[in-house]
């Protein structure tokens, strides 16, 4: 097992891999930016590296001062966390060709997966069900209009190498066809210089449901069930769980070995995450390989009993996988909601800024996986996630009240988070029910807005924290150091 | 004593009469009075029993107002009397009509007008970016742009007037 690695991230994930490694009583290299020399997870590890300024480029994105780092302090292997270079082949292969170990799947492939049209070539072979399109992008629109005729409307437009949303669009019928293709072919040529196109279905009201697979250097592969993560927000991820409300022992059998024969098919190794869209009959179509950690992998953690960044570490290191299929058992049913500075009345715009009161809910089956603290200050310029709340339980139903329960003791001040929109949604008849879709926000909370409920207690703490702060004298307090609620409780009877 | 207390943009008159000593009080708000029995919880916790019902509130001071959480919610309580002056100017209580501010603390990455350009309402005139994402700030009304108080990569924050925007003179106000 290694001695020392390197955790090529920040935030909550960071201090999270970073938990694990102390269990293993492997040392942690912690690297950072300027604008986060005082953040979670400088603070968390043994040893804090200072790549550059705050710009990404210059800093979590820089191969290079990365990989220097990872040489200065002798670590022999590098964990990329998720997002920033966790998916990135050139990275990966950086590490391959400095002897580090990089925790994950070969540089290749990263970028087989990370190609759209290869992937859905690969699992084709392999007998996944692929999202009906076409396998080779055209500038044609003509060509593009036939496909579409011969595929029946709806579909989506994807520009062949887009991202972000652009070049795409939603096709409901033949009138639409032509004038939708020209517009997304100017966008995708202005935003990436390439104005191809491709045509898949366009399913309606699908769920997202991904698996979570292990694979280790010996051709052993299990999977540890399913996520559903439908609840989304600019096609980004907020609520999701395990089990799926819809999942059968017949339907999670077949996903399941779909799941595993993508990842063998594309010679997979470590952690990884097939992705799934499940349509209204209850067919599944292949969408995606993450090959990484998922934000969302403590959901499985919480129901399996596994510590998938310790499985992460003995991968790399090559030893084999002691865990078959067979004794993966999951118990219960488990739910996380991800905590955004952002405010979700503004079209969740980031809301940077210092974090004044912060008090963490606890309890039974309640874990949150943090990455800030009081006082901190949150900086403008990374991803705006906090911290993700992950509650298990018996049931959905007892998750469910449990998560309420939860986010309703989660104090958070001085900026916006999207705790308040979390409760609302959680609480919905919709999602108590499971029906849960990808267009679940679009549908229930456009323009959601925080109710006035409660505005009155609010003007009248106001006013009482105004009447116990004169009550302090400053001074008196400095003299004292602390008060003891003996000193402050005053003529309190009970 | 008598507060008039803003969130979002909703201003309550709130009467508060009894004893702070006592840390007992009764507060009015509109038709409504309520009988409060409060303590502070070091820190920033108080306790209050309203109308007998109890219920523990977190308050933290920040710069425009005092942040309140209860039961999950977060609401941002103002003294609309100690508002700053600067905003309280002709027009409204916030901002006047034509001035742009961001939402919140961002970067300008993009102006897209210039100093006496004609915009019309709903137009960007600059980009603003906060934690990987981009918001355009538009045009408040048709007009002409009086003023850019900004330049690109400056750190900008609510409040901050980043262009004044003119009614042209054919409608007056």
């Amino acid at each position: 097992m290694f001695k020392k690695i390197l955790i090529a991230n920040r935030g909550e994930i960071a201090v999270r891999i970073m938990r694990t490694c102390r269990e293993m009583g492997i040392e942690t290299v912690a690297v950072y930016s300027e604008a986060d020399a005082d953040a979670a997870h400088v603070l968390e590890a043994d040893e804090a590296v200072l790549l550059g300024e705050s710009e990404p480029l210059k800093s979590y994105l820089n191969s290079d001062r990365i990989i220097d780092a990872a040489e200065k302090v002798n670590a022999e292997a590098i964990h990329p966390g998720y997002g920033f270079l966790a998916e990135n082949p050139d990275f990966a292969a950086h590490c391959e060709t400095s002897g580090i170990t990089f925790i994950g799947p070969s540089s290749r492939v990263i970028r087989d997966l990370g190609n759209k049209t290869v992937a859905r070539t690969m699992m084709e072979k392999a007998g996944v069900p692929v999202i009906p399109g076409m396998l080779e992008a055209t500038k044609d629109a003509s060509s593009l209009c036939e496909e579409a005729e011969r595929m029946g409307y709806p579909v989506l437009v994807k520009a062949a190498s887009g991202g972000g949303g652009k070049g795409m669009r939603v096709v409901s019928g033949k009138e639409e066809m032509e004038a939708a293709c020209l517009s997304a072919m100017s966008e995708a040529e202005k935003a990436f210089g390439d104005g191809s196109l491709y045509l898949e279905k366009c399913l309606e009201s699908p769920r997202h449901i991904e698996f979570q697979i292990l694979v280790d250097q010996h051709s052993n592969a299990v999977h540890l069930y399913e996520r559903e993560c439908s609840i989304q927000r600019r096609h980004q991820k907020i609520i999701e769980e395990t089990p799926s409300p819809v999942m059968t022992p017949s339907l999670r059998e077949a996903m399941g070995k779909a799941a595993l024969s993508a990842a063998l098919s594309s010679g997979y190794t470590n952690a990884g995450t097939v992705e799934f869209l499940l349509d209204l009959s209850g067919r599944f179509f292949f969408l995606e390989v993450n090959t990484r950690l998922q934000v969302e992998h403590p959901v499985t953690e919480m129901t399996t009993g596994v510590d998938i960044v310790r499985k992460q570490l003995e991968i790399a290191a090559g030893n084999p996988l002691t865990l078959k299929q067979e004794d993966i058992i999951q118990t219960g049913h488990a739910i996380e909601c991800r905590i955004y500075a952002e405010d979700p009345e503004a079209n969740f715009f980031p809301s940077p800024g210092t974090i004044l009161v912060h008090r963490e809910p606890s309890g039974p089956g309640v874990r949150n996986d943090c990455g800030v603290y009081e006082g901190f200050e949150v900086p403008m310029e990374y991803d705006p996630i906090l911290s993700k709340l992950i509650v298990a339980a018996g049931t959905r139903d007892a998750a469910r009240m449990r998560m309420i329960r939860a986010l309703e003791n989660y104090v958070i001040l001085g900026i916006s988070t999207t705790i308040p929109f979390l409760i609302n949604v959680i609480k919905a008849p919709e999602f108590a029910k499971g029906d849960t879709y990808t267009d679940f926000i679009g549908r229930h909370f456009e323009n959601w807005s925080q109710n006035m409920e409660g505005a009155d207690l609010a003007r009248i703490a106001y006013v009482v924290d105004e009447l116990t702060t004169v009550k302090r004298p400053l001074a008196a307090t400095k003299d004292k150091g602390w008060q003891t609620p003996w000193e402050t409780l005053g003529e309190w009877r009970i | 004593m008598k507060y008039r207390l803003k969130i979002s943009e909703e201003t309550a008159e709130l009467d508060v009469s009894g004893s702070a000593g006592r840390q007992n009080a009764e507060f009015t708000i509109g038709e409504k009075t309520y009988s409060v029995r409060y303590r502070a919880i070091p820190d920033h916790c108080l306790h209050m029993v309203v109308d007998g019902k109890r219920v523990s509130v977190f308050v933290a001071d920040g710069g425009q107002g005092k942040y309140v959480f209860l039961n999950g919610k977060s609401f941002l309580v103002r003294d609309a009397d100690r508002l700053p002056l600067r905003r309280a100017r002709r027009g409204g209580p916030d901002q006047t009509p034509g001035d742009v501010t961001p939402p919140m603390p961002s970067v300008v990455v993009r102006i897209m007008v210039e100093e006496g350009d004609l915009v019309k309402k709903g137009q960007g005139l600059i980009v603003v970016t906060a934690m990987k994402m981009e918001t355009t700030l538009v045009a408040p009304s048709d007009g002409r742009v009086k003023k850019i108080n900004t330049s690109i990569e400056a750190k900008v924050a609510p409040g901050d007037i980043l262009v004044e925007v003119e009614e042209e003179e054919q409608e007056n106000e």
